[in-house]
């Protein structure tokens, strides 16, 4: 029996929960993520991007950023809902980290390998609509509301093909662990192959879900000047700001499990690097969306989530339905 | 260890239960509901129940609280709403509910529910969803009859106010 804080300190699962896949990685991969996303951006649009921040083309950019913002001044709107427009952000920031402790980083590298793992992961998610709607009416001001209305129109018509999209891989896959889904990938093969419009509907809806342009109209700056976000000033701003790029790397990282095989790859490189590698991958592609498509309308945005998106998961599932019994033979 | 967790997370449930009826600003009720919602949902969670807890969180945050919220926020929170003009109806409607609600009841027999005991291997989610299927078919619908009457109620209502303006 040791000091009970050492004991404390060399413990694997506060580790895993306090630095990896925990909380500070989760905070620095967020921070690097906002770097890549300017970097990525501006390379498309033929400009530099971050530069100066450190040696290694900026990359250093979205710390001092960061830093700058912590020594903001912190100004409430007047009118404001004190409680809500505090504990939104804050909230947010702490259901997306609790996205990312539920999923394989590697064997035996996962916070809370539990047996329903998809459906837990997908109920996190839906507590975001009202969080960004709380955040937005706490502002008592008017472009935030605007967003905060926006963005529960668009999550929870959005949030019904996403379900339906990721039922695919369940039928497939016979289990609802995500760790389970990934052993079967081991034995069957990549499940993006006989799930490649699952795969798609999965894309399209997270990315319409993590409010990233082409689907940004929550906070479209153009229109209603970053939409709920507009009054948070500086370190609130950071709160609000983060838990974007943590959804952006759960999302991509559940892509990763579901689709592309999770940690599976060819041994001489470690599991935990295919993962990232793949996740990787797939922020790359989510953030070439920003910087191909223009946004969509309101009303475009909808008609395609509750008819075209919905229609196409209901033939996925049918889909994977066949898969699962069998093709009738003609 | 295992009373304080579940200790707090009643306390939780039911303070915030509490606060969801009497708040007077109708959006902090909405959200002491959730909170409420999120505290059953972790009992769940504390029962080895995650699906079930998964599914609270879902339709119940995800879904109906978003609901109240939406409907607040569009129409404006008023103080003190005046009672409905509606006791004939509500009371039909609660026999209706009720009736379809124990026959779901008294279909399903006493031996329904068997104890912990009964409850070997077959107690996780494949077994259960099998039992929901094939046992418990009938009991299923009935519990969806009453999802579909709140619908069209639902939309009755709405008709209704779209006259008057």
């Amino acid at each position: 029996m040791g000091n009970p804080i050492i004991d404390l300190l060399t413990n694997t699962y506060f580790l895993e929960i306090v630095v990896f896949p925990g909380l500070t990685s989760i905070a620095i991969l967020g921070a690097l993520l906002g770097w890549l996303e300017r970097k990525l951006t501006a390379r498309v649009q033929l400009r530099i991007g971050p530069q100066y921040a450190s040696p290694a083309g900026g990359i250093l950019q979205m710390f001092a950023d960061i830093i700058k913002l912590l020594f903001k001044e912190v100004t409430i709107p007047e009118g404001a809902d004190t409680f809500f427009f505090i504990m939104a952000p804050v909230t947010a920031l702490i259901i997306g980290a609790a996205l990312l402790g539920l999923i394989p980083f590697a064997p035996g590298i996962q916070i809370a390998n539990i047996q329903v793992g998809l459906p837990v992961f997908l109920a996190i998610v839906t507590l975001s609509p009202t969080l960004v709607l709380l955040a937005g009416w706490s502002a008592n001001s008017k472009f935030p509301f605007i967003g905060g209305l926006r963005a529960l129109f668009q999550q929870t018509a959005y949030e019904i093909p996403l379900w339906l999209s990721t039922l695919g891989v369940v039928m497939v896959a016979g289990t609802l662990s995500l760790t389970g889904i990934v052993q079967y990938q081991q034995n069957s093969g990549w499940l993006i192959v006989p799930q490649l419009l699952g795969a798609l509907l999965f894309i399209i809806t997270s990315t319409a879900e993590m409010e990233r342009l082409p689907f940004d109209l929550p906070e479209a700056e153009s229109e209603i000047m970053m939409g709920w976000q507009a009054e948070y000033p500086g370190p609130l701003f950071m709160l609000v700001q983060g838990p974007a790029f943590v959804k952006l790397y759960a999302f991509s990282a559940l892509f990763t499990t579901l689709y592309l095989g999770g940690y599976l790859g060819p041994s001489p490189i470690p599991p935990i690097l295919w993962f990232f590698a793949k996740t990787l991958l797939v922020i790359v592609l989510i953030m070439l969306f920003r910087s191909t498509f223009p946004r969509v309308r309101l009303d475009q945005l909808l008609r395609q989530g509750w008819t075209t998106l919905l229609t196409l998961s209901i033939i996925n599932i049918i889909i994977a339905y066949f898969l699962v019994v069998g093709f009738p033979a003609i | 260890m295992t009373d304080l967790v579940f200790l707090s997370l009643a306390t939780v449930t039911i303070a915030s239960s509490i606060l969801a009826l009497e708040a007077r600003d109708l959006v902090y009720g909405a959200a002491a509901l959730g909170i409420a919602f999120l505290g059953m949902a972790g009992l769940f969670f504390y029962l080895d129940a995650a699906y079930i807890g998964a599914f609270q969180i879902a339709v119940y945050i995800g879904a109906v609280v978003v609901l109240i919220l939406f409907t607040v926020m569009l129409v404006g929170p008023q103080l003190g709403e005046p009672p409905l003009e509606l006791k004939r109806l509500s009371l039909l409607a609660a026999i209706l509910v009720s009736l379809l609600l124990g026959t779901a009841g008294a279909v399903s027999s006493a031996s329904a529910f068997p104890g912990p005991d009964n409850c070997g291997s077959g107690c996780d989610l494949i077994g259960l969803s099998n039992a929901l299927i094939n046992q418990y078919g009938v009991q299923l619908e009935f519990l969806s009859l009453v999802l579909a009457a709140a619908v069209i109620g639902a939309l009755t209502l709405a008709k209704t106010d779209r006259k008057t303006e």
